[in-house]
């Protein structure tokens, strides 16, 4: 069992490997980029410190998009994985047909995010939508709605397309969390007495926890990072109040041309992202050092 | 196993094209923009032919030594693919988009008389050339064009009373009209705001109110107080409920789409919408005038035309054989033979006259919209700014649909652009 | 035995309440209900100011009508609008409306026997209520001491059966409502507007029949455009009337009946779930199959394509997407080898092995997921471009590899560490290799957190949008996710190209996730909790 002090990192060479050609280095030329002039072509200048930030900083839009990303982010986030949650425990007790109900419910996780926006976006349309025609042949409407009569009400569509992307993730995640869980537990908790609350206060959370946490921390992750849904839907119209911080860069980039604020800008949503993993792993590597 | 064939061909060529191995054949980077359905099935290889043969093979064959590589993007990606490429020296050799300007400032594109032989310079229009005469050069040449021009369901007018609005009192009139008709069932008016055609809304407007992008000397004028005017006018018609109901995100794609089912009374399009509306299996009675303008303004036709345009790659060596082969690329594709084809499948304008020649003789009806087409007024898009003018009138109508004050807007968006 | 006093007293009590639910119901039925005031005629008269020669016309016109259908003996009146607006500039618009209409009242007897949808659910409902006091008496037999040797052990499925049925008309009783709405207004504008040709002169006779006994024949489609429905709230009233019988059922077995309903709330909340999940894949399949008039259905009028285009997909086959497919499956594949090769040696270094610097390669790969492509593009085409990668599948490749890995490895590292290393502490005693131990030991064992790896790798790059259209130039190279992107181009959306394709696309995934639905859960199970 001897091993060459050297092996371990032997081991781990193909993957960082990997890693620091096709993911770091462009990470790095794009922190080179944000420091740069960049003309409105995309042609790279020279170095000009921070006026990029500073001009990011300073676009008007700039506090809209920050709120909507940040309103993005909790809204999908916390609320998927409520739903995920309750979902989760729902498909854990025993019936006909809970094989197929999961099997139905991984169907958003494995389809395209730009299909799924395509596909949302098409249902509300007001004049030929699906969501109106299927409501008014059910009869539960007399009158096609228009689902999109304000950007607030467009930008909560969003935030469901998002949550209903999300939601399967979660629920595989506390799905796995509950399966792991002694059954005698519970019964142990009902032979003393033990409510429903009471058992998912005190055996179910505590339990589902760990994998709660790694759910959520990935899902603020690509939820941040997610780019489609609002470009597919909206574009950030009207006048960036739809947008969030990636699909507003991108049009900082290709559309206003203002290239340098938007390299800029995708390194402050870099930092950001940073700081909220740095958080989770403090936590995650303590627990595990105490283990 | 003639496809295998041809599969393995192309890697080949492709892996050849990256690596520069074989440095003899000369290779063309071309990115064409997608207008239609067919459009890449018209251009790239391994296309089946329909409409004629495919560009690429044709081209090759009849132009021994030059490779083609040629890539139909869609309009959504597209400013994206260029500038990565470019931002990397990747630029491609030839490229069409709707504007050029943007690449003048950092020395980008070659001069026109570098790779136009006399012959196909004197065919172009040559009002549409002079807008790409910049600094004693001239920078690109134009694709093609399309005239907008007010469409309306004749049927849905007449019932309700009204005649085709000219002015814009009458069109308030008319909205008015069949709104009370129809009880709010058609839309009367069509507006889109949205992010990818912002700017047409606004020459619409701004042009039938004797305003614009620009005054009479050139420069940016755009908070001047006709565009105000017009603006506040475009608006009052939204919320006055004339209109479509969400015009920030409905397209013209929507507005065409309502159009053809009857939905919408008029709307301002190009001149496919006949073409849209039949393909979309519309059955309505539409008919054409010139788009509304303001009490004592003269109603202006709004005109869109595309460009080509080369890069300089220094990186070549042999300049001239570069220069060459993009010219004879450029004879090539403007040959009425291969022109005609591709600007009729598309349902477009020429911007080149052999063409017109070819296309009144096969139709004789086709030389009305030239009329059109002649006093038509065209974007800015000579001036290196005007990316930004686009998004920003954009981005000013749209936060003027959420209540924002016309007059500040755009005069926070004129002393941007010309602070610059 | 002994109890039978109180029970008979309680069950005749019950007894009671059903026959009372019954009554009710039964007297509802025979109010009139229903109102509907048909517009047997409008003339709509644009700049038309009252009193002018216009508007004499026009109110001549709607008089003359009302008076020919006086004289038929229909009970009608004239009623006129007018609209009358002034624009900014000071000038006035008028719109007169005239409009003669005749009002009647139904109840729902009138329904019975008449050739419409809700009648059959009218039907349904008399038909499931006759039945509850039979289902009642014979259920309470028993308890009321009547041959209750031979019924007793029976009962309880009478009893069951009873709450079932009256659940049953309770819940029909708001289909009835809407399938009038539907009829009546919905239906009636569609054949008005001519959308729906086929079996026209068949309805507009049923309405004929139902509304004026037959009289009106062949003028019956010009007399109906303004027809206008409207049901009284008293028609609510039946429900909680089916509620007290239902009621008086429910006391008899309490206990049953609560299980049951918690059963019956699992099922209504799974199904919602499902049927709300499954929505956007039905609306994709519809409209995959629509011709490319029917797919902008501004009238709302079918649930399904009228007539299914399989050419739509012949279509965009001939189109390129098997091509595209080809691709993304060589891309999605490659990648998840990839990923996997790299990304299984590093989980076990991290699993098994002491050694400095292993929170830092942790924290570098999970800093390695921070970035959105989006935002790296300019990035990663300058790097392929330098690795001559540009317009090549293998990049595109490399790139889901290395994007994927942080999940990868974190799942893997989990699922090794979950497993107790001893077995292959054995195999390496017996002297097998390291790689040995691996490959024969713990990668079997860990097969269901590998597999779900796998998949979501796989998935991952299957889906993967942005960076492929930066790095794909070539028609052939296209992945089916950019290959979608030409079905809406400058001049045309063509939805059912686009959806057909999704489809395709979507499919191969589903189905794959679908048969490792099992292992996924198990998977994430071992890499979750410990992760």
């Amino acid at each position: 069992m001897n091993r060459h002090k050297w092996e371990p990192y032997l081991w781990l060479l193909p993957s960082t490997l990997l890693v620091s050609v096709f993911v770091l280095f462009p990470i790095l030329i794009v922190f080179k980029l944000s420091f740069s002039e960049i003309s409105q072509a995309g042609v790279v200048g020279g170095f000009i410190g921070f006026d990029n930030y500073v001009e990011a900083i300073n676009l008007p839009a700039f506090k809209t998009v920050m709120l909507n990303t940040l309103w993005w982010v909790l809204s999908v986030v916390i609320l998927s994985t409520i739903l995920g949650f309750i979902i989760a425990l729902v498909l854990n007790q025993k019936f006909h047909g809970r094989k197929i109900a999961r099997s139905i419910l991984v169907f958003p996780w494995a389809t395209s995010l730009v299909i799924q926006a395509s596909v949302w976006n098409y249902i509300i349309k007001y004049e030929y939508g699906n969501l109106n025609n299927v409501l008014l042949n059910l009869g539960i409407i007399k009158q096609a709605i228009n689902f999109r009569s304000s950007y607030q009400v467009e930008f909560i569509w969003e935030c469901w397309v998002g949550i209903f992307v999300t939601v399967p993730f979660v629920t595989f995640c506390v799905l796995s969390g509950l399966q792991s869980i002694d059954v005698s537990l519970y019964e142990a908790a009902t032979m003393d007495g033990a409510g429903f609350w009471h058992k998912l206060r005190h055996i179910t959370l505590p339990l589902v926890k760990p994998s709660l946490t790694v759910s959520t921390v990935l899902n603020i992750i690509y939820v941040f990072n997610s780019f489609p849904i609002v470009y597919t839907m909206t574009k950030g119209a009207p006048a960036h109040k739809t947008d969030t911080m990636i699909t507003y860069l991108y049009m900082l980039s290709f559309y206003e041309r203002k290239k340098g604020p938007a390299t800029a800008l995708s390194v402050i949503g870099f930092l950001i992202l940073c700081l909220c993993a740095g958080i989770y792993m403090m936590t995650v590597m303590r627990k595990e050092e105490e283990l | 196993m003639k496809k295998m064939f041809t599969l393995l061909m192309v890697l080949a060529l492709v892996l050849c094209a990256v690596t520069s191995v074989f440095a003899e054949d000369i290779t063309l980077d071309v990115i064409i923009c997608q207008y239609g359905p067919n459009t890449t099935n018209w251009f790239e290889r391994g296309g089946d032919g329909m409409f004629g043969s495919n560009f690429v093979e044709a081209f090759e064959e009849a132009n021994p030594g030059i490779k083609l590589n040629l890539e139909v993007v869609s309009w959504n990606d597209v400013h994206q693919v260029v500038d990565t490429r470019i931002a990397n020296g990747n630029a491609p050799d030839i490229l069409n988009l709707d504007t050029f300007s943007e690449f003048l400032p950092d020395d980008l594109l070659l001069p026109v008389d570098e790779y136009t032989t006399d012959e196909l310079f004197e065919d172009f229009f040559p009002a549409f050339m002079e807008d790409f005469y910049v600094d004693g050069e001239y920078w690109a040449v134009p694709d093609l064009a399309s005239a907008r021009a007010l469409y309306y369901n004749v049927d849905i007018l007449e019932e309700a009373g009204v005649e085709v609005p000219a002015t814009w009192e009458e069109l308030e009139d008319a909205a008015q009209a069949i709104i009370d008709y129809y009880d709010g069932e058609i839309y009367p008016w069509g507006i889109d705001m949205t992010t990818d055609e912002g700017q047409a809304a606004f020459a619409y407007y701004t042009w039938g109110n004797g305003g614009g992008f620009t005054d009479e000397d050139g420069e940016w004028a755009l908070n001047s107080d006709e565009n105000v005017e017009a603006i506040e006018y475009a608006i009052g018609l939204v919320n006055a409920g004339y209109t479509n109901p969400n015009p920030a995100t409905q397209t013209r794609y929507d507005l065409q789409d309502m159009f053809a089912t009857g939905k919408l009374a008029m709307m301002i399009g190009p001149n496919q919408i006949p073409t849209y509306v039949e393909d979309k299996g519309g059955d309505i009675n539409m008919a054409t005038a010139s788009l509304p303008a303001n009490e004592g303004e003269t109603s202006a036709s709004v005109g869109v035309k595309d460009v080509m345009m080369a890069f300089r790659d220094d990186s070549v060596e042999d300049q001239d054989a570069r220069n060459e082969a993009i010219s004879a690329f450029m004879t090539f594709f403007y040959d009425p033979e291969n022109y005609v084809g591709w600007v009729s499948m598309e349902d477009f304008l020429p911007a080149v006259n052999s063409a017109v020649e070819a296309l009144v003789e096969s139709d004789p009806s086709f030389a009305a919209w030239l009329d059109v087409l002649a006093n038509c007024k065209f974007y800015p898009t000579s001036k290196a700014e005007w990316a930004q003018v686009r998004q920003g009138v954009t981005t000013v109508e749209q936060n003027a649909l959420t209540g924002a004050d016309v007059r500040a807007e755009l005069d926070a968006l004129q002393a941007e652009i010309t602070g610059m | 035995m002994k109890r039978y006093p109180e029970i008979k007293k309680q069950n005749l009590r019950n007894t009671a309440l059903l026959l009372l639910g019954l009554i009710l119901t039964l007297v509802l039925m025979s109010l009139p209900l229903y109102t509907f005031e048909i517009g047997v005629y409008t003339k709509k008269s644009p700049n038309t100011f009252v009193g002018d020669e216009k508007y004499i016309e026009a109110k001549a016109e709607a008089e003359a009508a009302a008076a020919d259908y006086r004289a038929q003996g229909f009970d009608v009146e004239v009623s006129e609008s007018v609209l009358e607006r002034t624009n900014s500039k000071g000038k006035t618009t008028s719109l007169v409306t005239f409009t003669v209409n005749e009002r009647t009242g139904k109840n729902f007897w009138s329904f019975l026997g008449k050739d419409l949808p809700s009648s059959k659910t009218l039907t349904g409902i008399l038909i499931l209520m006759g039945l509850s006091p039979v289902f009642a008496a014979v259920g309470l037999a028993g308890s009321l001491d009547l041959l209750h040797r031979y019924l007793d052990t029976r009962s309880k499925i009478f009893r069951t059966l009873l709450i079932a049925v009256l659940l049953l008309a309770i819940l029909l009783i708001p289909v009835f409502i809407l399938q009038n709405n539907v009829t009546f207004s919905r239906q009636l504008s569609l054949y008005n507007a001519e959308l729906v040709t086929e079996g026209k002169e068949a309805f507009f006779a049923r309405l004929d029949d139902f509304l004026f006994d037959g009289q009106m024949g062949a003028d019956i489609s010009d007399i109906l455009s303004g027809l206008k429905i409207e049901h009284s709230p008293l028609v609510w009233l039946m429900i909680p009337t089916l509620f007290i019988s239902l009621l008086a059922a429910f006391s008899i077995r309490r206990g049953e009946i609560q299980s049951s309903l918690l059963k019956l709330c699992l099922y209504v909340f799974v199904i919602i779930v499902c049927v709300i999940t499954l929505y956007p894949y039905y609306v994709m399949l519809i409209t995959a199959f629509r011709s490319n008039a029917e797919s902008l259905d501004m009238y709302f009028l079918h649930m399904f394509p009228t007539k299914w285009i399989w050419s739509n997909l012949t279509d965009i086959i001939h189109r390129g997407v098997p091509r595209f497919l080809l691709n993304s499956l060589f891309v999605a594949g490659g990648a998840t080898a990839l990923a996997m090769l790299c990304g299984i040696p590093a989980a076990y270094a991290l699993a098994r092995m002491n050694f400095k610097g292993k929170k830092i390669f942790l924290g570098y790969v999970i800093m390695s997921q921070m970035f959105s492509p989006v935002v790296l593009l300019i990035g990663i085409s300058q790097l392929m471009t330098t690795l001559h990668l540009n317009n090549t599948l293998w990049g595109l490749m490399l790139i889901n590899a290395a994007f994927n890995q942080a999940f990868a490895i974190w799942l893997l590292r989990g699922t090794f560490v979950s497993i107790s290393p001893e077995m292959e502490q054995a195999a390496l005693i017996d002297g097998c290799g390291t790689i040995g131990a691996l490959t024969k030991v713990l990668i079997p064992m860990a097969a269901p957190g590998i597999v779900t790896a796998l998949i979501f790798v796989f998935i991952n790059a299957w889906n993967e949008y942005t960076v492929a259209t930066i790095l794909i130039s070539t028609a052939q190279y296209r992945p089916i996710t950019v290959g979608i992107t030409q079905f809406s181009s400058f001049n045309m959306i063509e939805w059912q190209y686009m959806f057909a394709a999704s489809l395709l696309a979507t499919i191969p995934v589903v189905i794959l996730f679908m048969f490792i639905e099992k292992h996924l859960t198990a998977g994430l199970t071992s890499g979750g909790v410990k992760g």
